[in-house]
């Protein structure tokens, strides 16, 4: 219906003002037909009034916001055939049962897949009799996933969904998310949870204080950022610093850690090979450096380079 | 707290003190730990609410005390209008009429219009103590603030502490201002302690329904049934017999009246709520010592794994979601009117007792009409209150965020509210109905007199219309302006209630019987039914509904805002 090219998501200049809170400051987001789009950024940032935008369940003060074309609060009703959305905080009913709100999600939605539902509820362990009010966090939080994901939709907008999952749900939620891009969905993963981007998602948008200040494909944001690398060598690495690209070194005890820009790895490596490597590890830039850089008081690479 | 003996002293050396923190300890046992603090804490969260009440009470005093010569220019006045308050239906709803032969401004005020201080401190206590304790449990800010020094009992003594406060305090300004009014100062003191000590009683009584019930709308919801059921059962009792009858005393709502003050100035009925109070507030604290903290009394069962077929859409959701609600008050105003119609007979006998410039005025035939369309109405804000209660959960789906959930599947703003509207009218509907069969069937089964059930089902139609003028508000308080909804709604309640019950024993501007939809029907079955006003009122009923779900449609929905 929808040509693959036309993005799915797309915010232009949104602004969302809540007294005097500028809660969305100009946010410009772009999410392509069929990929994983994280949506990181600090506490605060932005991320679930976006998504209420998004929603319809709020309306933008200024600037526009498309879903598949559509705007999202004169044609809500139509395009939540086609969406389905899993909230950072879950609520349910405290006196209806796990699988109740689950089947009356589906119904809501359109049509209920009971096999799905049963599938779903076995790899998310989920006991669906239990009433609502006896479910843990991270059981709601099953719920809702489960409810989200039990009917085929063109778009998942997930807010937060994995705050309160242990680390093997993680995984299967991680599969699920696989399997829908699979089956052609789009999805907006919105999260502080940084490892489960960087495992998901094809292209990330960080916000902050209501802006996207980064946004682009991993490989590209990790252009920005530099590789940690610890060392253990024969003899005591020195003149390191007189590399192009290296920073915050520390050495002591016969080992050397220091941090590197992307483009600058390989000299490095050949001049600790001089000095004879025991050992060595090499940490990727984590997005925790990412939202570091962006967010943190960290001083820009440019002004430690000398 | 029974088994060691060190381990209080072993904690005690553990935390650093901060000298702050000392003397909330010092009252015993780890578990009354931080009492002191969470009592200022409480304070000043209320500092506005708990002054609002008080000062509530004591305009009371001051505007009866105010209006009575206005009504009644001198004391002969006022024995003309004493067989207001001493006749049967009179005595239901102001109590047990001492004083009357012949009245005085003072045993007036303490005749006719005492109970309603008592009945609003009762309200106060049960909404105060819900809120410092179910409430608090049931958000998880109580989890928060346990998991700091303070110990299992403190929030609960913690609140307590503030509802005493707050009943001294209501205590001295209605005593007080009793005295400004040139009122004797026994009797008045005795008003006073009588508001203070019925507050603490029904504190204590909440406190107890806090415990049972993991929500804090079913606690002061079963705590309110109990008020409703005190009030019932003295108003039965009272209307019994002048003075109050035996089965007045079963009701934590006639002791204060039965101090007589200004009358007979007794001081020993006050010892009732004072053990009322006593046995409430232990029970509450052995209930408390076998839960947890977050828990009701009542384990959680399993239940389906699948929903049933009609839990597959919005209107199932509302449904499924108002039948509790419907169910419990329903059964609620069915018992209470029901009641009432078995008292018909004694009312009737009871007539004998009124002057005879009254009976002629009604005889007997017209009696029973009277209390029949008074019934209609009884039951009709009794049905606006629950109209008023189940529209809040629209407010409480969205602020809980559940709302949201809904709203972000196929599901039209509108027709979520819709579903809620509706779930909520059909209930109003069915209980009006069913209430008014019933009132009927026990009413014309006591008095073998057969048309007496049609008469009570026509009544009860009669007002109908009127009642779902509350649904036409509350909906579009709630589609407009969702936080005036429950101010909005309640106020029209009391509207309904006070001119109902009470403004024509004072002399009351006509503009404020024109505020309640309950006094624009005709009295049936006293009156013929006339369909113009019923009309008008299901209108403005239906407008109402339309715009706030125009409203509704129009504004954002905000999950805690
Ligand atoms: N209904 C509201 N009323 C007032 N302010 C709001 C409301 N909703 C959000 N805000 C404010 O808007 C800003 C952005 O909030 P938002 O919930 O979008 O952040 P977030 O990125 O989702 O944060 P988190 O990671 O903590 O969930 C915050 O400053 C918040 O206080
Ligand atoms: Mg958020």
């Amino acid at each position: 219906m929808n040509s693959t090219s036309s993005p799915v998501i797309e915010t232009s200049d949104l602004v969302k003002t809540f007294g005097s809170t500028r809660a969305l400051d100009g946010l410009d987001l772009s999410v392509a037909q069929g990929e994983v789009h994280g949506f990181l950024g600090p506490n605060g940032a932005g991320k679930s009034t976006t998504i209420r935008v998004l929603l319809g369940l709020l309306r933008a003060d200024e600037g526009a916001a498309r879903l598949f074309g559509a705007d999202p609060w004169d044609d809500a009703v139509s395009l939540h055939h086609r969406l389905a959305y899993v909230p950072g905080d879950v609520e349910l009913w405290p006196n209806l049962t796990g699988g109740e709100a689950i089947d009356l999600f589906a119904r809501l939605r359109g049509t209920l897949d009971t096999k799905r539902r049963s599938e779903l509820c076995d790899r998310f362990d989920l006991d669906p009799t239990k009433k609502a009010r006896t479910y843990s966090k991270g059981n709601r939080q099953k719920v809702a996933l489960i409810a989200a994901l039990a009917s085929p939709v063109d778009l998942l907008l997930l807010d937060e969904p994995t705050a309160g999952l242990d680390p093997l749900m993680e995984l299967v939620f991680q599969e699920c998310i696989r399997e829908a891009q699979q089956a052609g969905a789009t999805v907006l993963l919105s999260s502080h949870i940084l490892a489960q981007v960087e495992v998901l998602a094809d292209r990330i948008s960080i916000v902050r204080s209501g802006r996207v200040v980064e946004t682009g494909s991993l490989d590209d944001l990790r252009h920005m950022t530099r590789t940690t690398i610890v060392a253990r060598t024969d003899r005591p690495a020195e003149g390191m610093q007189s590399l192009t690209g290296v920073h915050d070194i520390t050495s002591g005890d016969g080992e050397v850690r220091l941090e590197v820009d992307g483009e600058h790895v390989g000299p490095v490596i050949t001049r600790l090979a001089e000095h004879g490597i025991q050992s060595i590890t090499a940490h990727p830039p984590t997005l925790e450096q990412l939202l570091v850089s962006h967010y943190g008081h960290e001083p820009e690479p440019e002004e430690v380079a000398r | 707290m029974t088994t060691t003996r060190s381990a209080p002293q072993s904690t005690r050396s553990t935390p650093r003190h901060r000298g702050r923190g000392a003397p909330s300890t010092s009252g015993g046992g780890t578990a009354f730990a931080g009492t002191g603090t969470l009592v200022r804490f409480m304070l000043r969260r209320d500092r506005i609410k708990l002054p609002a009440w008080v000062c509530g009470l004591g305009l009371f005093v001051v505007y009866i005390g105010a209006a009575l010569p206005q009504i009644a220019p001198t004391e002969d006045d006022l024995a003309a209008a004493s067989p207001m308050l001493s006749q049967p239906i009179g005595r239901m709803f102001s109590g047990p009429a001492y004083g009357m032969t012949p009245p005085t401004y003072e045993s007036f005020f303490a005749g006719g219009y005492t109970l309603y201080l008592y009945l609003l401190a009762a309200l106060m206590n049960i909404l105060l103590i819900t809120r410092h304790t179910r409430l608090e449990e049931q958000s998880g800010r109580a989890e928060l603030v346990r998991a700091n020094v303070t110990g299992r009992h403190s929030r609960l003594t913690a609140a307590l502490v503030v509802a005493g406060i707050t009943n001294l305090a209501a205590t001295v300004v209605v005593a007080g201002l009793a005295l400004t009014n040139d009122f004797s100062p026994t009797g008045s003191l005795l008003v006073g302690a009588g508001v203070g000590l019925t507050g603490m009683a029904f504190a204590g009584v909440s406190a107890i329904t806090a415990q049972l019930s993991e929500y804090s709308r079913s606690a002061s919801g079963l705590a309110g049934i109990v008020l409703g059921v005190a009030f019932g059962v003295r108003a039965l009792g009272d209307m019994a017999e002048q003075g109050g009858s035996t089965l007045s005393w079963f009701s934590p709502l006639a002791w204060p009246g039965q101090t007589a003050p200004y009358v007979l100035d007794r001081w020993w009925p006050l010892l009732l709520p004072v053990a009322l109070a006593v046995v409430t507030i232990a029970v509450a604290f052995a209930l408390q010592d076998r839960r947890d903290l977050g828990a009701g009394l009542l384990a959680a069962r399993p239940g389906r794994a699948e929903a049933t077929p009609s839990l597959g859409t919005v209107w199932g959701l509302a449904a499924r979601l108002q039948r509790g609600p419907v169910l419990a008050w329903g059964f609620g105003i069915l018992v209470l009117g029901v009641v009432d119609g078995l008292f018909t007979q004694v009312m009737l006998d009871s007539a004998g007792e009124m002057p005879e410039a009254l009976r002629q005025v009604f005889g007997a035939e017209q009696l029973a009409d009277g209390y029949m369309s008074f019934l209609a109405v009884f039951g009709g804000y009794l049905t606006a209150a629950f109209i008023v209660y189940a529209v809040q959960s629209l407010k409480s789906e969205e602020d809980s965020g559940r709302a949201e959930a809904v709203l972000a599947t196929p599901t039209a703003r509108v027709t979520w509210g819709l579903s809620h509207v509706v779930a909520t009218g059909v209930g109003a509907v069915l209980i009006m109905l069913v209430t008014g069969l019933a009132v009927g069937a026990a009413a014309s089964g006591v008095t073998g007199t057969g048309s007496i059930f049609g008469d009570a089902f026509l009544a009860h139609l009669n007002v109908l219309p009127a009642v779902l003028v509350t649904l036409g508000v509350c909906t579009l308080a709630y589609g407009c302006a969702p936080r005036l909804l429950a101010p909005v709604g309640w106020a029209l309640v009391a509207v309904m209630f006070f001119v109902g019950n009470f403004a024509a024993l004072l002399d009351v501007p006509d503009w404020i019987f024109r505020l309640s939809p309950l006094d624009y029907p005709a009295q049936v079955p006293v009156e013929d039914i006339a369909w113009r006003p019923l009309l008008w009122l299901a209108l403005v009923a239906l407008a109402g509904v339309v715009l706030g779900l125009v409203g509704l449609r129009r504004r954002q929905i905000s999950a805690r805002s």
